[in-house]
């Protein structure tokens, strides 16, 4: 067992210097390989960023109130009684016309912006905190309160939200798309480089199976060069996404802040790593082990 | 050691190369194996090796039925088995060193050991000065005297020669029928085929004499 063990790590050591010695040959392949990876890679992450961002809206749906223009105070004191004792209601906040305009203001950096105007055109309005987080006990509630006296309008806050998870989901499904079909590339990929080696090394496996070489035996170095390659290729990978999210995040912050959102892509976890490098290596293997049983037996020993 | 039980080897194309052979050799003989080219000798050297498998009959090497075995063990039987072939079968994009190592790489063997075997090898056939040379910049004799080396590293118990004295002129022919003859003496079966039966008559061991695919007196 222990030999057995020590033949395996000969074969990885040697596999791997193979591939280092050999730089220009190899690195076309992993440039293949690790492109390949990364496409489907950066799609993932964009998609979870969203995932997350979305998430974070919707944690904390929240309804608006508008009144009506001609709101009176006493009709905001009826509608500020009703949300007290209203079941559904964890708790709002009342936020003036008055409030609202300079918050816009101060928000926009628009001083003196009701000079031009005719009056304050915002209406007074309540942020309602929903005791249930249900979709339908939300629907439910909005309509209520939209039917309270001198209400305009209840808006729901997260209906766009839900239409942005709709766009999630579609992320997702062309992620899974893309990376089964680049999947299937990465096997052929390897299935490719291993055949050519394989045909490039003839004389030696001829050879070898002339005096006594077992199949396994045979296999073993093409295998390690498609681990190894396969391991490389997905590290690299890793590197393109986590160098092409460090280059957007920037961005994407800069144009979130325009609408006070703070969005960014974020990295692999250690976990998504393990999985993709393991895959990559997995699939690589594959495609070496079909590409080697192919030809393999036709490189005959007699 | 090696027994041959009514053995015919017929190639695809129809062609039938050994005819019911039936002969056995003992443990630590030499033996000689002469005859015209295309009489079979290559073909009965491949049964012994399991490159061939026999067509009917039943080949027992080292007590082991060959006709029985997977195609999956013979590698095995191939490992106890030193082999010199008549094309050679040197690699020409590595050293000597590095042709004599393959066996042991196969096998499994320790680096550090394997090198003490090649070099003990290679000093065994006199070409000990040579292991960093490529095989290309041998000439036909050293060229069979690495062969030879390659057949021997691993310590078979038995070694196979296909004409290793072709092309070679006779006193270079001698010294290499006097290196198969120091194997033998330290206990190892020695197959050897030749078509110039002088080189073997020398040496007053047993000859198997073959003429299309049957033996002859
Ligand atoms: N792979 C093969 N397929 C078909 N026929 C073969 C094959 N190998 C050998 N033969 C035929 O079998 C017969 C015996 O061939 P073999 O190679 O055993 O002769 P040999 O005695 O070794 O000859 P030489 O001295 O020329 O090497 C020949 O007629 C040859 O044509
Ligand atoms: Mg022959």
């Amino acid at each position: 067992m222990k030999h057995y063990l020590f033949l395996h790590w000969q074969s990885a050591r040697t596999a791997l210097a193979k591939i280092l010695r050999q730089p220009v040959g190899s690195l076309l392949s992993l440039a293949m390989l690790s492109i390949a990876m990364a496409l489907p890679l950066s799609l993932y992450l964009t998609v979870m960023s969203i995932q997350d961002w979305v998430g974070k809206l919707t944690q904390t749906p929240q309804i608006t109130l508008f009144m009506e223009q001609s709101a009176e105070t006493a009709d905001i004191a009826a509608v500020s009684s009703a949300l007290k004792t209203h079941p559904r209601v964890k708790g709002y906040t009342f936020i003036s016309k008055k409030q609202a305009l300079t918050d816009l203001e101060k928000r926009n950096g628009l001083n003196g912006l009701t000079e031009g105007l005719d009056g304050n055109p915002l209406p007074d309005a309540f942020v309602v905190t929903p005791a249930s987080l249900e979709p339908k006990q939300l629907e439910l509630l909005q309509k209520e309160l939209s039917g309270l006296p001198m209400v305009e309008e209840a808006q729901f806050d997260a209906s766009w939200a839900k239409r942005l998870y709709g766009m999630v989901d579609l992320g997702k499904h062309l992620t899974v798309f893309l990376a089964l079909a680049l999947s299937v590339a990465l096997v052929l990929i390897t299935h490719n480089t291993i055949r050519m080696q394989i045909l490039a090394r003839r004389d030696e496996i001829e050879v070898s199976k002339l005096i006594g070489a077992t199949d396994s035996f045979i296999r073993r170095p093409f295998l390690y060069h498609a681990l190894w390659q396969g391991l490389l290729a997905g590290l690299v990978a890793w590197g393109l996404t986590a160098w092409l999210i460090a280059v957007a995040n920037p961005a994407i912050a800069e144009f979130a802040q325009l609408y006070n959102e703070r969005v960014e892509l974020r990295g692999l976890s250690p976990l998504e790593l393990a999985l993709v490098l393991g895959c990559a290596v997995l699939l690589a293997t594959l495609g070496a082990r079909l590409a080697a049983d192919h030809h393999l037996r036709r490189v005959s020993a007699n | 050691m090696i027994q041959f039980d009514q053995v015919t080897k017929r190639y695809s194309g129809g062609v039938e190369a050994l005819k019911n052979l039936s002969f056995s050799i003992d443990s630590g003989e030499m033996v000689f194996l002469a005859g015209h080219s295309g009489a079979g000798k290559s073909t009965l050297l491949k049964l012994i090796s399991g490159l061939e498998r026999a067509t009917s009959g039943s080949v027992m090497v080292s007590g082991h039925n060959l006709s029985k075995l997977r195609g999956s063990q013979l590698p095995f039987v191939r490992q106890h088995i030193g082999v010199v072939f008549q094309d050679h079968k040197i690699l020409f994009d590595r050293n000597v060193f590095d042709n004599v190592m393959l066996p042991l790489d196969i096998i499994g063997f320790d680096r550090r050991e394997a090198a003490r075997r090649v070099r003990a090898a290679l000093d065994k056939v006199g070409l000990l000065g040579k292991e960093k040379v490529m095989p290309i910049r041998l000439s036909g004799g050293e060229q069979q005297r690495l062969c030879i080396a390659r057949a021997v590293v691993h310590r078979p118990a038995i070694l196979i020669a296909d004409e290793p004295s072709a092309n070679l002129d006779r006193a270079y022919a001698l010294d290499i029928m006097e290196l198969f003859k120091s194997f033998h003496q330290v206990g190892v079966t020695v197959l050897i085929s030749a078509h110039d039966e002088t080189l073997m008559e020398d040496y007053g061991r047993r000859i198997l004499r073959l003429k299309e695919g049957q033996f002859t007196a």
